[in-house]
Formats: structure tokens, sequence, C-alpha cells
């Protein structure tokens, strides 16, 4: 049994250090790639597909999540007497925690599909080699934009999320809960802090990175015929689902960290 | 004209024996590649002169993509080395490899053009990469030099999606001499077209040849287009050189798998195989089919 288990293991350590080279080609070739120009015009096409396509999806993603939790949560609260603070409970899941993670799974299924499979069939039907052949880095003229784009429009994206989550849950609160709008704005401002919307939106720039990262790898990677690329997009999307999740965990306990140590200092320099 | 003078012959197993780094513009000396525990090439010398076409041949799966794909270094090989104008290039880095490889035009099987930009983006793809972008004029004079070559111009703002098969190589290929590469490289150039469009590509790489003075290497299994473009025609087969020289020659090689090939006849051991199953006659050619000289 565990000597069955080695040849998996073997494999999964070397295709781990082929990721990790991946990865290091693409930072020197997004270190690189600054400095030219060809490299830009590249990018914006990039964040039109992969930014602006996806603020449609991402709003009605974020709304439903706001909803949703009021219709939940509003029970919990109501037991307790506490229906006016359902906002805080809302607000602060949807910016700090649910916003950022199901904005960043709402993205892997739609452009880390997209990605995996555009690279995936240039590589298979030689276009990667055709550029790697006409003396271009694939890495650079590929991955780097898409890198790029990912990176910057993620946490732009979850802003929207967020705004979304914040209206959804606020009107199914007022409309269809009946809570006091005045109250439930007054626990939510003093209950969120500018932290907890920083938390969620820097998160987003690791989350587009390893979307676009593992994305573009699994593309780059993926085996001859259709069966291959279809394989090589539901490969991506779980590796980037798993990785949203584990990043996240990792992230909160980081700036759990920081917050602790350094948020309360605020007041000293403020 | 008798190109046995011109052309070394060989029956070495490998290639010419003894291949030193300046014996041609291109050499591979003793190339092995395992994939896996496959070997596709066992350790292969060949060195492509300047300015001849060489055309590769073999039956499908021998290596001669593998073989044309280590020429660039597109893939590196296991052991051996390959050397461009004297100079190792298999053991370079991609970033050391990119100015080494704007000496050379691939036209991929497929052609393998770029399904979202259209004729003339593909053909300025190379040049835009490796040259300051020029004023409008000037590269719609680029695009449609090239595209006349290869008899396309008009074509500009086609999509590849919109071209016929045949018409896709040849943008590929205009694409290939976007550069004006020293070397170029032909995949399977007329696999998947019909008669006419394939005797069309094997007159382009002849005028590409007589115009540009390039040295080509077409990677083939079409005898007709051997004959037609090759100045020397190398067989592979398991990965190793089995015969090497011009089309005469060739024609009479003693060789039982030459023949095999180049009469496309199939052997006799594939042939045992398909009348165990019962679905094939009895052979209908004599032993002797395979001797020299026999048409």
């Amino acid at each position: 049994m565990v000597m069955g288990l080695w040849p998996w293991a073997q494999e999964v350590v070397r295709d781990i250090g082929r990721f990790a080279g991946f990865v290091w080609a693409s930072i020197l070739a997004s270190v690189a790639g600054c400095g030219t120009k060809g490299v830009y015009p590249l990018i914006w096409t990039q964040m039109n597909i992969i930014g602006v396509r996806s603020v449609p999806v991402i709003m009605v993603t974020g709304a439903f999540v706001g909803m949703t939790l009021a219709v939940q949560a509003y029970d919990q609260l109501a037991g307790m007497g506490l229906e006016e603070h359902l906002g805080v409970l809302i607000n602060i899941s949807v910016v700090k925690e649910l916003g950022p993670v199901l904005a960043a799974v709402m993205l892997a299924g739609r452009i880390g599909g997209a990605l995996t499979a555009e690279l995936g069939t240039m590589n298979v039907t030689e276009q990667i080699d055709a550029v790697r052949s006409m003396g271009i880095d694939p890495v650079r003229h590929l991955v780097v934009p898409r890198v790029w784009a990912c990176l910057l429009l993620t946490p732009v994206l979850i802003i929207y999320a967020d705004l979304m989550g914040v209206i959804g849950g606020a009107v199914v609160s007022f409309a269809y809960l009946g809570i006091n709008s005045r109250a439930y704005w007054n626990f939510s401002a003093y209950g969120v802090e500018l932290w907890d919307v920083g938390v969620g939106v820097v998160k987003g720039f690791f989350f587009g990175a390893a979307i676009a990262t593992i994305s573009c790898y699994k593309g780059f990677t993926c085996r001859e015929g259709a069966q291959g690329v279809g394989q090589a997009c539901t490969e991506a999307f779980v590796s980037s689902f798993i990785s949203i999740l584990a990043i996240d965990f990792a992230l909160a306990m980081i700036f759990k960290a920081v917050y602790l140590t350094f948020w309360p200092l605020k007041g000293l320099v403020g | 004209m008798n190109m046995k003078r011109a052309i070394p012959q060989s029956d070495h197993a490998n290639g010419p024996a003894g291949t030193s780094p300046d014996q041609g513009i291109l050499v591979l000396h003793e190339v092995t590649k395992r994939f896996g525990g496959r070997v596709v090439l066992d350790g292969l010398s060949l060195a492509i002169e300047r300015g001849k076409t060489t055309v590769i041949i073999g039956p499908s799966g021998c290596g001669k993509t593998v073989l044309i794909k280590h020429m660039v270094v597109l893939l590196r090989p296991t052991s051996g080395q390959v050397y461009f104008k004297g100079r190792r290039i298999d053991d370079l880095g991609e970033r050391s490899l990119e100015p080494v490889r704007t000496h050379f035009g691939f036209l991929f099987q497929g052609g393998a053009l770029f399904d979202s930009l259209t004729v003339a983006e593909n053909i300025l793809f190379p040049w835009l990469q490796h040259s300051a972008p020029g004023d409008g004029r000037e590269m719609q004079e680029l695009v449609k030099g090239k595209l006349a070559m290869v008899g396309l111009d008009g074509f500009q703002n086609s999509y590849p999606a919109n071209l016929s098969g045949g018409q896709r190589k040849r943008v590929a290929l205009a694409r290939a001499i976007a550069m004006n590469p020293e070397v170029i490289l032909y995949d399977e150039p007329t696999t998947g077209l019909d008669p006419i469009r394939a005797d069309i590509i094997n007159e382009l790489v002849l005028k590409l040849q007589r115009e540009l003075a390039v040295t080509s290497v077409v990677v083939t299994h079409d005898m007709k287009s051997a004959y037609k473009v090759g100045d020397r025609i190398v067989m592979l087969h398991n990965g190793r050189i089995i015969a090497d020289g011009d089309a005469d020659y060739i024609r009479s090689h003693p060789h039982p798998m030459v023949q095999q090939f180049i009469n496309g006849r199939i052997g006799e051991d594939d042939l045992a195989v398909l009348r165990m199953n019962g679905s094939v006659p009895p052979a209908q050619y004599a032993p002797g089919d395979f001797q020299p000289g026999h048409p």
C-alpha cells in the first residue's frame, strides 16, 4: 500500500517543483516585462477580458451572498433581541470573508477555466511552440499579461462584490425583515472597521495571483487532445479553489496577528 | 543533375560518421532523445548543408518531428549536442536562445497560426516583437510583400478560421519568413492537403529556396514532395538514419525498410499481424521485391 503511493508522491513532488519553476519564471518575466512598452497593451486587453466582463457575474454573486446572509442570520439574532445588529454580522462577513472568497471562487471558474482552455488549446495546436520558435518568451508574452490583469483586477472586483453584498443584505433587511435602517447602519458603522474592508481587498491580490498562475500553468502543461484540455480545466479549477481556501486561512492567521499587534496603536499615530 | 558527388552518401546507421560542429550550418552530433523509457532518437548525427534542401522521411512515429524540433531547441536532447553555425545551442538557456531562434523560420504541421489575430497581425507578430514598430505604411508593405510571396495578397484582414487548410499553411509560411530567416524548418508541409494544394506548397518551398537562398529542412512522409524539393533525402527508422543521399540513391537503396517506405507497401511483420486477424489476403508480391533497383 505504502509502496504503491511512492510513485504518486514522486509525481506530486515533481509537479510542485515544475509549478515553482513556472512561478519563478513568471516573476522574472513580470519584472523584466515592466520595462517593455509592448507588454502594456497586452495587459490592457487582458484586463478587459478578465476584469470588465466579470463585473456582472461578480456583482450578482455579491448581492446574493448579502441577501442570503440576512435571511439566514435574522432568526438567531431576533431570538436574542439583537436583530438591529444584523448589519454588523452581514457586512463584516461580506467584506472580510465571504465577499472576497466567493468572488475569487467565481473568478476561478469563469477566468481560470477560460485561461486554461485558451492556453491549453494553444499548447496542443503548437501555438506556444510557434511563439518560442520565433525567439519570443511565451511566459513573457502569454502569462505575464494575464497574471498582471488578474493581480490588479481581482481586488477591484472584490470591492464590487462587497458593495453589492452590503446593498443586497440591506435591501432584504429593510424591505423583507423590517429592520430599522438607522439602527442597522449605526451598528454597522460601529462594528465594521476600515481594517476589515482592507483585509478583504488585500486578499484579492493573493487570490488573483494564485488563480492566474495556476490556470496558466495548467494550460501550458496540458496533455494532447480535447480530453487533455478538459482535464487541465478541471484541475485548474480544483487547484485554484483549494489554493483560495488555503491562502484565505493563512492570511486570516497573519492578519489577525498583525491586527492584534499594531491596530490598537493607530490611536497613538492618528 | 547527379547529386552523388555533392552530397555524401551514407549507410552508417547513425548518419555521417564523425560529424563536427562546422560541417554544416546546422549540426546534430550523436543526439539521443528519450521520453520516459522510450528512445525516440538514438545517437543520431546529421549535418545540414547551407543553402540546400534536406528532406527527412520516415514512417509515422519514427521521430521526424522530434528531430526537427531539436534543430531549433524546442526539445532538448537527452544526450548529444546541437550546433548552429559552429556554436553549440542545445545547452543555452531560453533567454540566450531567443536571438538564435530569430535565424529560423518554422512551419508547423497544423500551421500554428494565432486564432485571435488576423493574417496581417500573424505575419507582423514576430516582427513587432523583435523590431522597433515602424509606421503603418512600412508594416503594410512588409505584410503585402510576404503574402505576395505565397500568393495570398489581399487576405490581410481574414482570420485563420476563415481560411482553407492550404491557405493556412501558406500564411504560416509567410509568417515563418517574416524575419528573413537563414534556415526554414518545414514540419509535414503537405500533410492534409489535396495533391494540387500540396504541389503549391512544394513549389513555394522551391521558390523560397531560389529567391531567398535559405537552408531548408523538410520533414515529410510524402515521397512525391520529397523527390521534388529535396537536394538530399535522409530516412529515419527507429530513431536512426538508415539512408542518406540524393533522390536516385534513395530510389535504389537496398534496405528493405527504405524500399517498403518509398513504395508505400506494408511490411511482412505488419502483414503477418493482420493475417492473424483474418482480414488480409495472402501476400501479393514476391520476396525479391525489396532488392535494390526494383521499381
